[in-house]
């Protein structure tokens, strides 16, 4: 392959996934407020997930299309030797694609750091804790202002102040271990790094910040509903927690960070929301997962199979033509 | 018309770092905000206690030095007006403080956050208040159900 081919090959790609991803992407952003209140009516953690699979799906699709269509075709069909000049309009749609990503890798270096200085600027005694039945790796530092937190991406430990230590009763301070134990077991440091990791809908935009809200308020919901796990009385320390900590100040959140009080955003929902009587969340079953995750494979291969086909590859290269000129 | 007096173009001391202001130096400043332009005698009419002429002079001197007010002169009297509006004033105003603070040490950083969220925290006391108040209401709720 030489380097013109490789050249155009790469220009191609990004002005192909800054054009799928910005057409999907307005699509997103469009269905925002449907998705938000089809999101109202669901469990806190399948509203979540819900959310951010809204949230990641253009960047996601696009790069799939990247991937296994533009790619491919470009490699079938277009001869090597052919010594094509590329265009003012695909010169700019891949600028525009390299600057999404360049931000994108800048949000997640910027969060990444800022969660580290924050875990390594406090120092502190490591150790573990029983949480939920669990042991879970918890570091506690002397800090005056209220530190209850769940820091780190990969190795994420719960971060807790002596102000918190002393100033909870024991069954609060059990619920608020319990809330920081469920962000950890369903990963949402991880996500929040993906969302940074998916490119915005425009450079230096914030086109996904509803999304982005609403998923926030869903995973504190559901972190919520797995710390109480329909447990009134527990309900009822927690919510007692979240106004205890309020009470002692809250801070705003650093980057790739699960805060007990979330910035204090949406306390008063949460509160009520806590204090309202609900039935026990229903668990869906392992075989009702299993089933959607057949399905979703099934319609993969199905969609694969069809754009995957010498004819749609063909077709897709005449489109890749046209951008190029 | 202020326009078209011929304007006194002295340089004023751009003493931007002065710019926290007296007592009668924001007095005379609203009357001057409110009025667009005054002459010293229109702006000592405009105080609400009586001042004499030239404790008035001096300060619109004062406040023509610190560089928020312009002048021009006009039949032998000087007629002042003001460089920038209220609003501008006070954004930059915060903008010198806010700056002050972290442009100094950590620790007064730190006290300038911490007194944010005080400020914070002071505003939301009430809804705090409201949401013990619910979750003590929970709580006997509870124990009553216990108990029957």
């Amino acid at each position: 392959m030489n380097s013109s081919y490789a050249l155009r090959l790469t220009c191609l790609c990004f002005a192909s996934f800054f054009l799928v991803h910005t057409a999907l992407g307005v699509v997103a952003a469009a269905c925002a407020p449907l998705v938000g209140r089809l999101a109202g009516g669901m469990r806190a953690r399948s509203a979540a997930l819900l959310l951010l699979g809204v949230r990641l799906a253009p960047a996601c699709l696009a790069v799939t299309a990247v991937v296994g269509l533009c790619v491919p075709s470009y490699l079938w069909f277009e001869p090597e030797t052919a010594g094509e000049r590329v265009g003012i309009a695909c010169i700019a749609a891949a600028l525009l694609g390299g600057l999404a990503w360049a931000t994108s890798f800048v949000r997640v270096y910027r969060g990444i750091a800022g969660s580290r200085r924050y875990a390594r600027g406090r120092g502190g005694v490591d150790g573990t804790a029983r949480v939920s039945g669990d042991l879970s790796p918890v570091r506690v530092v002397e800090e005056p202002a209220p530190v209850l937190l769940l820091c780190g991406v990969f190795r994420s430990r719960i971060i807790i102040s002596r102000s918190i230590l002393s100033g909870l009763p024991p069954e609060q301070l059990d619920a608020a271990l319990r809330h920081e134990q469920a962000h950890r077991s369903s990963r949402d440091n991880f996500k929040r790094l993906l969302m940074l990791l998916s490119p915005s809908l425009v450079p230096f935009s914030r086109g996904f910040a509803a999304l982005e809200r609403s998923w926030e308020k869903a995973a504190e919901w559901a972190a919520d509903d797995a710390a109480t796990g329909g447990d009134e009385v527990r309900a009822v320390s927690l919510a007692a927690a979240l106004v205890r900590v309020a009470r002692m100040g809250v801070n705003p959140d650093p980057p790739l960070v699960a805060s007990l009080t979330a910035g204090g955003r949406g306390l008063e929902a949460r509160v009520d929301r806590l204090l309202r009587p609900r039935p026990l969340p229903e668990q869906p079953g392992r075989s009702f997962h299993t089933a959607v995750g057949a399905a979703v494979l099934a319609g993969s291969c199905v969609v694969a199979g069809v754009f995957l086909a010498p004819a749609a590859l063909s077709s897709i290269h005449r489109l890749l033509e046209l951008l190029l000129r | 018309m202020f326009h078209l007096i011929k304007r006194n173009r002295q340089q004023s001391n751009d003493s931007r770092g002065a710019w926290p202001l007296g007592r009668l130096e924001t007095a005379v400043m609203e009357i001057l905000w409110a009025r667009g332009e005054g002459r010293v005698h229109e702006v000592a009419r405009g105080l609400d206690r009586r001042l004499a002429y030239t404790t008035v002079m001096t300060t619109l001197d004062r406040l023509f030095k610190k560089g928020l007010l312009d002048r021009a002169k006009q039949k032998r009297a000087f007629v002042y007006a003001p460089r920038m509006s209220r609003q501008e004033w006070e954004r930059r105003r915060a903008g010198e403080l806010v700056a002050g603070f972290l442009n100094g040490p950590e620790p007064s950083r730190e006290m300038l956050l911490s007194c944010f969220l005080e400020a914070v925290g002071a505003q939301d006391a009430p809804l705090l208040d409201e949401l013990e108040r619910k979750i003590r209401m929970k709580r006997k709720e509870i124990s009553r159900q216990g108990g029957q």
